[in-house]
């Protein structure tokens, strides 16, 4: 009797957990495979209604407007996106490099001050982005920052690092502080022992790092929008809320848009995504 | 992406023992090189973080009208008037609402996430790659996409409900004020379950199956697992994840500017978007900043709350 009590109630388990993730595959996937039929729709196929998934004509004409620098929706675009590789690329380069050094001092040595000067730049976290905004905004204002790029790339700095640099004393930690020894013992420096051996051990934490410094630049949204007043200097975000507001009855242009926007985020998270949750994951939860 | 709120843990390997005579100073002498290392990260942390910070409490006490220009200090009035304000309670009611009602749904829907997908089947990494996406789009592209699925003329749900006979009429949630709400707050569980999913996987893998197996031939069921063995190990891990997504679903901003704007008449107005409001529609500064000064001391404390999880979960790991 037990037996079959047993597999019944797996049976019901294991149902109502293929029911579940059906569920939430589809909950997951729907807006974006939305966001992708609506962009081959025409304007007049993308009000029809009762609506419907594979348009009887799909078109791609969304997708060359957007990307052909012959028209001046191409161009804005494109100066958008110009803009956001810019800016999240500089933001990843230059928080790695900092991010690097920080998480290797928190992790082997033993200054004064270490511990709660880890923990004031973890507390950042905890700050709502809003308060920093209003001083942001003024500081930049008076360092004659405001509409530049250096602005966005400073803020979203700070954004990363703490993230970055826990993440990397993470990989750090687990790295034996043997293999050092040994180097210092062959003779080399602190830093060419740092350097030649622990750097290229801990690749897959500066990657994990760096897609996430990428992901937060090419996404934010408050910031770029209330820093950045020049259309030629807009990013992605920004530009699409632009779009939405000038165009506000083209969907097919403006999903268009945000699919475009989405496929390289995505597409980088996706491949490198093992990378990145383990890494996260190792450091947040076992050590 | 909720995970930039996810840093954790104490400075473990505590540092070697320094002989107790050696003096403050000296230490700091001796290591002055290390300071080196971590002295590009914490000047970035202090020019964008520390000033500002110092800054907005200092200004929350001035009156900064943008007519003129000229700052004035007026002690306690702009906490005064935004906790005596005609809309305060309203927003602290919405807030409350946005910030447990999308860290309650978005924690079961990614902890049952968790579960479903911890024991390996044939495309277990595809699934969990594919429920990960909505965590990596841009807040910006999905509160389009989502205004559109939601639209009460044109939109997919609404269409769809039509075409089947479920409601005769367009279906108005963005632009209701009483569905408004409950529709934000599915859209940001959309967006965050991901969050929840990764943070209990990796909590799921540290859970001893010794443990389980023990508890199966003592004939514990399933749930008795569930409940007195994975949940008790999980505690630390729940802990944070719940922490984290509260202060992020509190800070949370563009989704609902994007999606709302805070209406229809104040119905999604959060503290966040009023601040906002105040700050860059009225160019109110001093308000905002007192606004944001409470904001920032409820934070605090529950960044104090964070900080004992992790200490008392701190232990466990060294095992």
């Amino acid at each position: 009797m037990a037996g079959s009590r047993r597999g019944l109630n797996f049976n019901v388990l294991g149902l109502a957990r293929w029911l579940f993730l059906a569920f939430l595959l589809a909950f997951t996937a729907l807006p974006m495979v939305w966001m992708f039929s609506t962009s081959i729709k025409t304007e007049f196929a993308a009000i029809q209604q009762p609506p419907v998934l594979f348009p009887a004509e799909p078109t791609f004409g969304q997708y060359t407007t957007l990307l052909s620098p012959a028209n001046p929706t191409g161009q804005q675009f494109l100066g958008y996106l110009k803009n956001s590789v810019w800016v999240s690329t500089a933001t990843t380069v230059l928080g790695v490099l900092i991010a690097v050094p920080a998480a290797y001092a928190f992790s082997r040595f033993s200054f004064p001050g270490r511990e709660p000067l880890f923990f004031s730049v973890l507390v950042r976290n905890m700050f709502p982005v809003v308060v920093f905004l209003i001083p942001l905004f003024i500081l930049m204002k008076f360092f004659g920052l405001i509409d530049t790029h250096l602005s966005l790339i400073l803020t979203y700095l700070t954004f990363g690092l703490p993230l970055s640099i826990w993440l990397l004393k993470g990989f750090y930690d687990n790295i034996p502080p043997e293999l050092e020894r040994a180097a210092r013992i062959d003779g080399a420096t602190r830093f060419q022992a740092f350097w030649k051996i622990i750097l290229p051990l801990s690749i897959p934490g500066l990657v994990a790092t760096a897609i996430y410094a990428f992901i937060q630049g090419w996404n934010e949204y408050v910031y770029a929008r209330t820093f950045i007043n020049s259309q030629n200097l807009m990013t992605m975000p920004v530009g699409l809320e632009k779009f939405f507001t000038e165009y506000a009855s083209n969907w097919p242009g403006l999903m268009a848009a945000s699919f475009i926007m989405s496929v390289p985020v995505v597409v980088l998270f996706l491949v490198l995504q093992r990378h990145f949750v383990r890494a996260l994951t190792e450091g947040a939860v076992k050590h | 992406m909720a995970i930039a709120e996810a840093p954790a843990l104490a400075v473990r390997r505590a540092p070697v023992a320094v002989p107790a005579r050696e003096t403050l100073g000296r230490r700091i002498t001796r290591h002055w090189a290390d300071y080196l290392y971590v002295l590009p990260a914490l000047l970035v942390m202090l020019v964008v973080i520390g000033y500002p910070l110092v800054y907005t409490v200092w200004l929350s006490f001035h009156a900064t009208p943008p007519r003129t220009g000229e700052w004035v200090f007026n002690g306690t009035q702009n906490y005064q008037d935004i906790l005596s304000g005609p809309r305060f309670w309203r927003i602290t009611m919405n807030t409350i609402y946005w910030t447990v009602g999308s860290t309650l749904f978005a924690f079961i829907l990614g902890f049952g996430a968790a579960l479903a997908l911890h024991n390996p089947f044939r495309g277990r990494g595809v699934v969990r790659a594919l429920l990960l996406i909505p965590w990596v789009v841009s807040a910006v592209a999905a509160a389009y996409v989502w205004r559109w699925i939601l639209h009460s003329d044109y939109g997919l749900v609404s269409g769809m409900l039509r075409s089947w006979g479920v409601i005769d009429r367009p279906l108005v949630l963005l632009d209701s004020k009483s569905y408004v709400m409950p529709t934000l707050i599915a859209v940001n569980v959309w967006k965050e379950f991901p969050f929840v999913m990764v943070m209990l996987t990796a909590g799921l893998q540290t859970v001893p199956e010794g443990l389980l197996r023990a508890a199966r031939i003592d004939g514990a069921s399933t749930w008795d697992q569930f409940w007195h063995v994975t949940v008790p190990h999980l505690k630390g891990v729940i802990l944070i994840t719940t922490l984290l997504l509260f202060v992020g679903n509190l800070n949370s901003f563009t989704l609902v500017w994007l999606m709302t704007g805070g209406g229809p008449a104040n119905a999604s107005q959060l503290w966040i978007t009023e601040i906002y409001n105040i700050a860059f529609r009225s160019l109110q500064y001093g308000m905002a900043s007192a606004f944001s000064v409470i904001l920032f001391i409820i934070m605090l404390a529950l960044g104090y709350f964070y900080v004992k999880a992790l200490t008392m979960n701190a232990p466990r790991r060294e095992g």
